[in-house]
């Protein structure tokens, strides 16, 4: 146990070199797994996958995920889990569809409103667990079937579907940039949003005071407490920052399919969490980066892909999709004592 | 405490997300009838070799099972031309759906058969297909616009109609009350079956005194069947949009202890855990047959690849009455294949 600890406490160029390769790939287990998957995906099917129009579809498919993902990394790395972010993303595309369809909201209004809706729930759920102290899974939990609900009757329980006034609709033209493709109708929109947030995430979480408070509440609140962290604070942004991504995530979703549905985005919380877990992060806190969670849940996606284009069967696919997961899970037992959380 | 930081990181956000919108972006708001120029599907006549996209909104329900099942059968059967047959479940996911038609896309198969979980969400994505020349053919559901090779259906309004005839000119004569079932709301056949029911019983004196949606499954009607009784015990027949709904109907019944309630069903699966042998063993009244279409997209299919000819844009398959006279008949013939 000492041992272990004078070793942790060691800068890594100290350390014996064998050490710092393991540690280092178990700290990027999902970059490696990426790596890993997407040889084998180009191996089985040379001609198609790595082609690029296919593989910016797959970051185009993981994006609402992915944009799940990094903010439910962000409520695992505090030690909680938020569970509402398949039915805030329904909220939302709900909401930013009916703005934009029946309440003639222009764009950038309707993107404000329906992104503070998503930040205001998770404030909420924030302060339910932070200051009265109910575990996360219990808030968010309920947190779940109330934007559910919300979004169901938000929308009078049907799908809202977004015609653009090109096609005789109310919708401005300029929303359809969502769902579209830039530099010369090459690259989709939603991956590049992917991208971007995941790039501000990861900085955000290297850099800032906040972020050092997040990773000192997950690893153990109470020193964090006593040693000044604003808990209370912290762990209400961080929910807010969670629910502002998952209504973010709502509106790719409603600009990709023309469409809010009040249905969607149910079990995209376990999706989220499949990919922070295969992206390292412990689900007891502190321990995780969005770099990980983003390569988890590209891995995913490629996974995804790369079945469905060799004509695997669905049902066949979700079970490799599971074993994917537990497999990732488990390789965190090898990790070296000096590792675990 | 950084919030000043935050402040600035979600202001850079938003700089960012604007000059992805303001850099020239070629988007597809000019999805209308302007659109990309669309490329003649190929015909590749009796020695060509394809490869079909089956994209099935889910495979929850049994009726998409069976239609998966016929697709395959009659595939097999009447177009040996067809060298694979690869069928994605959308998982009643309108995101996962639009992947799987992606993925068609990119895999280029020759023909797509589609049968999408909801109009609105898939319409680009069939688009996509159709403008790549791939020719699709819609089943069951519809999409928006006329951007698809052939629709096959049945007809959800004429098939209510039907079955708030059936109530009418067989159950009550006399009149009487009725409970309605619906399926998912906000899904087109739940609103066309309840709209024809309506048509049916149309000046019969007959009271639909409580109408619930059962989202098309069993346990979800059993439930709401079972609050309907207690509300109201004088109802005579249920009338459910879909067979598992009418059998759950049907239990809630039992354990309410209504012996005398009838329960009309829709969708005829000729399968053993199917409406029609339900009608045979005296569960339900009567139920009527949804075909699934699979045998019409496949001769469809035949057709536009192998003889070269055009297909009718939309094909509307007609429904078939099963009561307990029928049952065994109708069952035996509808697996003939």
């Amino acid at each position: 146990m000492n041992a272990a600890k004078g070793l942790e406490e060691q800068l890594p160029g100290t350390r014996s070199n064998g050490a710092t390769v393991i540690a280092t790939i178990f700290k990027f287990q999902s970059l490696f797994g990426l790596v890993a998957v997407f040889i084998l995906a180009t191996i089985l099917d040379p001609e198609t996958f790595p082609r690029p129009d296919n593989l910016l579809d797959v970051v185009r498919a993981s994006a609402e995920n992915g944009i799940l993902a990094v903010g439910m990394t962000m409520v695992i790395l505090i030690g909680g889990i938020d569970l509402s972010v398949g039915s805030v993303l329904g909220m939302a595309s709900v909401g930013i569809s009916v703005l934009l369809a029946q309440s003639g909201f222009g764009m950038w209004p309707a993107i404000i409103c329906v992104l503070g809706v998503g930040l205001v729930f998770g404030i909420l759920q924030g302060i339910a667990n932070a200051r009265f102290k109910i575990q996360a899974f219990i808030v968010t939990l309920a947190g779940m079937q109330v934007a559910r609900g919300i979004a169901r009757i938000w929308s009078g329980g049907q799908g809202v579907s977004i015609t653009y006034q090109s096609q005789g609709g109310p919708v401005s033209d300029a929303f359809a940039f969502i769902g579209g493709k830039t530099f010369g109708g090459t690259v989709p929109i939603p991956a590049i949003v992917f991208i971007v947030i995941a790039v501000l995430a990861a900085l955000f979480l290297r850099f800032t005071t906040f972020s050092r408070h997040v990773y000192a509440i997950g690893g153990n609140e109470k020193a964090a407490r006593l040693s000044g962290v604003p808990v209370l604070w912290t762990k209400i942004l961080v929910f807010g920052i969670c629910g502002l991504l998952a209504a973010l995530a709502g509106i790719v979703h409603a600009g990709q399919l023309n469409n809010g549905d009040p249905n969607d985005g149910q079990t995209y919380e376990l999706d989220a969490i499949a990919a922070v877990v295969i992206g390292g992060a412990s689900l007891t806190g502190g321990r995780g980066g969005v770099l990980g969670t983003v390569a988890g849940a590209l891995l995913v996606g490629v996974l995804r892909n790369i079945l469905a284009l060799r004509g695997v069967n669905s049902d066949l696919q979700l079970i490799i999709i599971g074993l994917v997961i537990v497999l990732t899970a488990g390789l965190q037992l090898l990790r070296p004592a000096s590792m675990r959380a | 405490m950084s919030v000043r930081k935050i402040g600035t990181m979600a202001a850079a956000t938003a700089c960012t997300l604007a000059l992805i919108a303001g850099c020239g972006t070629t988007t597809s708001a000019d999805k209308g009838s302007s659109g990309a120029p669309q490329q003649q599907p190929k015909c590749g006549g009796p020695n060509g070799k394809y490869k079909i996209g089956v994209s099935q909104a889910n495979v929850a329900e049994p009726y998409r099972e069976r239609m998966d099942e016929d697709i395959k059968k009659y595939a097999k059967k009447l177009l040996p031309q067809v060298t694979d047959v690869d069928v994605q479940d959308g998982q009643q996911n309108n995101a996962k759906q639009r992947d799987d038609v992606n993925n068609f896309i990119t895999k280029k198969v020759d023909l797509l058969i589609i049968s999408p979980n909801e109009a609105a969400p898939l319409t680009q994505a069939v688009k996509d297909a159709y403008n790549k020349g791939i020719p699709v053919i819609v089943l069951d559901r519809k999409v928006n616009g006329d951007q698809y090779t052939s629709f096959i259906g049945g007809d959800n309004k004429d098939i209510g109609k039907q079955a708030g005839q059936f109530v009418a000119s067989k159950l009550l004569t006399s009149g009487g009350k009725v409970g309605e079932i619906r399926g998912l709301d906000g899904s087109t056949p739940a609103k066309e079956r309840s709209d024809g029911f309506k048509e049916g019983i149309q000046g019969k004196k007959i009271d639909v005194v409580e109408s619930q949606s059962g989202e098309w499954v069993r346990d979800k009607a059993q439930q709401k069947a079972e609050a309907m009784f207690k509300a109201h015990p004088d109802i005579q027949v249920m009338f459910a949009q879909g067979d598992p709904m009418a059998e759950g109907a049907y239990l809630a019944a039992q354990s309410a202890g209504l012996k005398n309630v009838k329960f009309v069903g829709i969708d005829g699966l000729p399968i053993p855990s199917g409406g029609i042998k339900a009608v045979e063993a005296g569960r339900l009244a009567a139920t009527f047959v949804y075909p699934t279409g699979g045998k019409e997209a496949i001769e469809a299919a035949k057709k536009f690849l192998v003889d070269c000819k055009p297909v009718p844009k939309n094909q509307t398959l007609p429904t078939q009455q099963v009561t307990k006279e029928n049952a065994a008949q109708v069952y035996t013939k509808l697996n003939q294949g």
